[in-house]
């Protein structure tokens, strides 16, 4: 019956090339292996925020009158949706923690040079869109707090000259956030986000499995003398622990620490103390705080914003600064991996004194 | 391998036990989905409604109000006293209309007919409309769940 199915589907779709290629294919040992985990982490986080957010849509209602009763609701009145909730806010914290994790050990391995270019680049874009999901979610609720964040965040662009004004009300639907925005970002959070991710997925996956696991330096120096082990069953099951005990940490956080909802905001009210961005957007949060108003003849956070897009721009770009061929070190690279650790730190631990 | 008398191999044990653990946990990961999809129903206990807005109904007509996310209905009689029913179908759910001229509920959907005490007299319905109780007190009238006769 297995077997007819199997054939059945096989003659239709043609999938014995799929899965020839999943059983031959081998992940390599060696004392960075524990790295390639990160990329399954972030997908079963993603697939945990897929399978919430199906259920969180059903009850809530990205309407400025609806939202904070909706969400509040969801916390008190339906079965277990405050645990679906809490599971929903906190995955997507990990979901990210693991991009920058993934990110991290790419960036320090060098993974990213030649032929792994598009890889990284698609990568990249997968972060922004991970933050961008962040961000849009964060207001649904519709409470003080992510009200006035996105006051904040959407702010943030018109400092770039030229377009930026346009991109702050691209954003709001409008000159203030108001319950357009508040529909706005619902949309971009639920529907335009989640076909780009899908899209860069397919494509960021496509490129890790046609190009194979990199290696990192010190093993690709001694290259026979690498072990492998099968994809599958071998390499998945080892992932499936790893699973395992990232459910078990997600669901015991999820269950003690549920994200709090406070009451609805008024659009007129003036802002609460201490608004704080989600932990990820903290560092960048303290950057612009720590800019003086006036750096020479332009104002200080233009100044910040241009720096920190010039930034982004070269991280996007980074394995055309860096094209010296695998094997070689690359040591002011990993350095910066590792300022960059550093000035994220201090600036998120700076920001919350 | 299998034992003498064993019922089936070791592999098959393992594999059994695995799959079983794997079942059980993903069993314990649809329930809270399954659980959360339905939303809880609470009828409500009682219903309170300004007396004013009932006051200058004329005998032999009904008064809509909501009882729950349900339709509940208010019936004036000729004598002056008030009932009140749940005005949905007890065939298929739709909602009732009082026909004064005939002096019967009309359910459309089906053609399903009550008398004026929300007897079921035609169609397809099977039992009659679900009576509620009212209390009138000087400024309210309070629309309890239990039908007159357990009150009673």
């Amino acid at each position: 019956m297995k077997k007819g199915l199997q054939t059945w589907l096989d003659e239709r779709f043609g999938l014995s090339g799929i899965t020839d290629f999943m059983t031959k294919k081998t992940v390599p040992l060696h004392k960075h292996t524990v790295w390639y985990y990160t990329g399954s982490a972030i997908l079963l986080f993603f697939a945990i925020q897929v399978v919430t957010g199906f259920m969180l849509i059903l009850y809530y209602k990205p309407t400025l009158e609806m939202a904070n009763a909706s969400v509040a609701r969801i916390m008190t009145e339906i079965p277990l949706g405050w645990i679906i909730r809490s599971v929903h806010s906190w995955a997507s914290s990990f979901m990210i923690a693991f991009v920058f994790v993934h990110l991290l050990s790419i960036w320090i391995a060098k993974s990213y040079r030649r032929p792994r270019e598009l890889t990284w680049m698609s990568g990249v874009l997968l972060l922004f869109i991970s933050l961008f999901f962040g961000f849009t979610g964060y207001l649904l609720p519709w409470d003080d707090l992510s009200f006035s964040a996105t006051k904040v965040g959407t702010d943030i662009p018109r400092a770039i000259p030229v377009v930026g004004a346009w991109v702050t009300k691209l954003l709001r639907g409008g000159e203030d956030v108001t319950g357009d925005t508040l529909t706005r970002f619902f949309g971009i959070h639920v529907c335009m986000l989640p076909v780009f991710l899908f899209i860069l997925l397919a494509v960021h996956i496509y490129l890790v499995q046609k190009q194979g696991m990199s290696l990192p330096l010190e093993a690709e120096d001694n290259q026979e003398k690498v072990k492998e082990i099968p994809f599958w069953p071998n390499f998945v099951f080892r992932e499936m622990i790893v699973w395992l005990l990232l459910i078990g940490i997600l669901f015991s956080v999820a269950i003690f620490f549920p994200p709090s909802l406070e009451k609805a905001a008024d659009v007129m009210a003036p802002a609460p103390e201490g608004i704080k961005p989600e932990w990820y957007f903290l560092f960048l949060f303290q950057t612009l705080k720590i800019f003086p108003a006036h750096v020479l003849f332009v104002s200080g956070e233009t100044l910040a914003v241009l720096l920190m897009l010039f930034a982004v721009v070269m991280f996007f770009f980074l394995p055309f600064f860096d094209n010296k061929p695998t094997g070689t070190k690359g040591k002011v690279i990993t350095l910066l991996a590792y300022v960059f650790i550093l000035y994220a730190l201090i600036m998120s631990v700076w920001s919350l004194l | 391998m299998k034992l003498k008398h064993s019922l089936f191999t070791r592999r098959q044990f393992l594999n059994g036990l695995i799959g079983g653990w794997v079942g059980a946990f993903l069993a314990s990961l649809v329930y809270p989905v399954v659980k959360f999809i339905f939303p809880p129903y609470k009828e409500p206990d009682e219903v309170i409604l300004p007396l004013s807005d009932f006051q200058d109904m004329p005998p032999n007509s009904v008064k809509n109000f909501a009882w729950g996310s349900k339709l509940g209905l208010v019936k004036k009689n000729d004598d002056g006293t008030h009932f009140a029913f749940v005005g949905v179908c007890t065939h298929l759910d739709c909602n009732v209309a009082y026909m004064d001229d005939q002096r019967k509920f009309f359910c459309a959907c089906h053609d399903g007919w009550y008398d004026e005490n929300g007897i079921n007299i035609g169609g397809p319905p099977p039992t009659p409309l679900r009576r509620l109780t009212l209390v009138i007190t000087e400024e309210e009238m309070i629309v309890k769940k239990e039908s007159p006769e357990e009150t009673s």
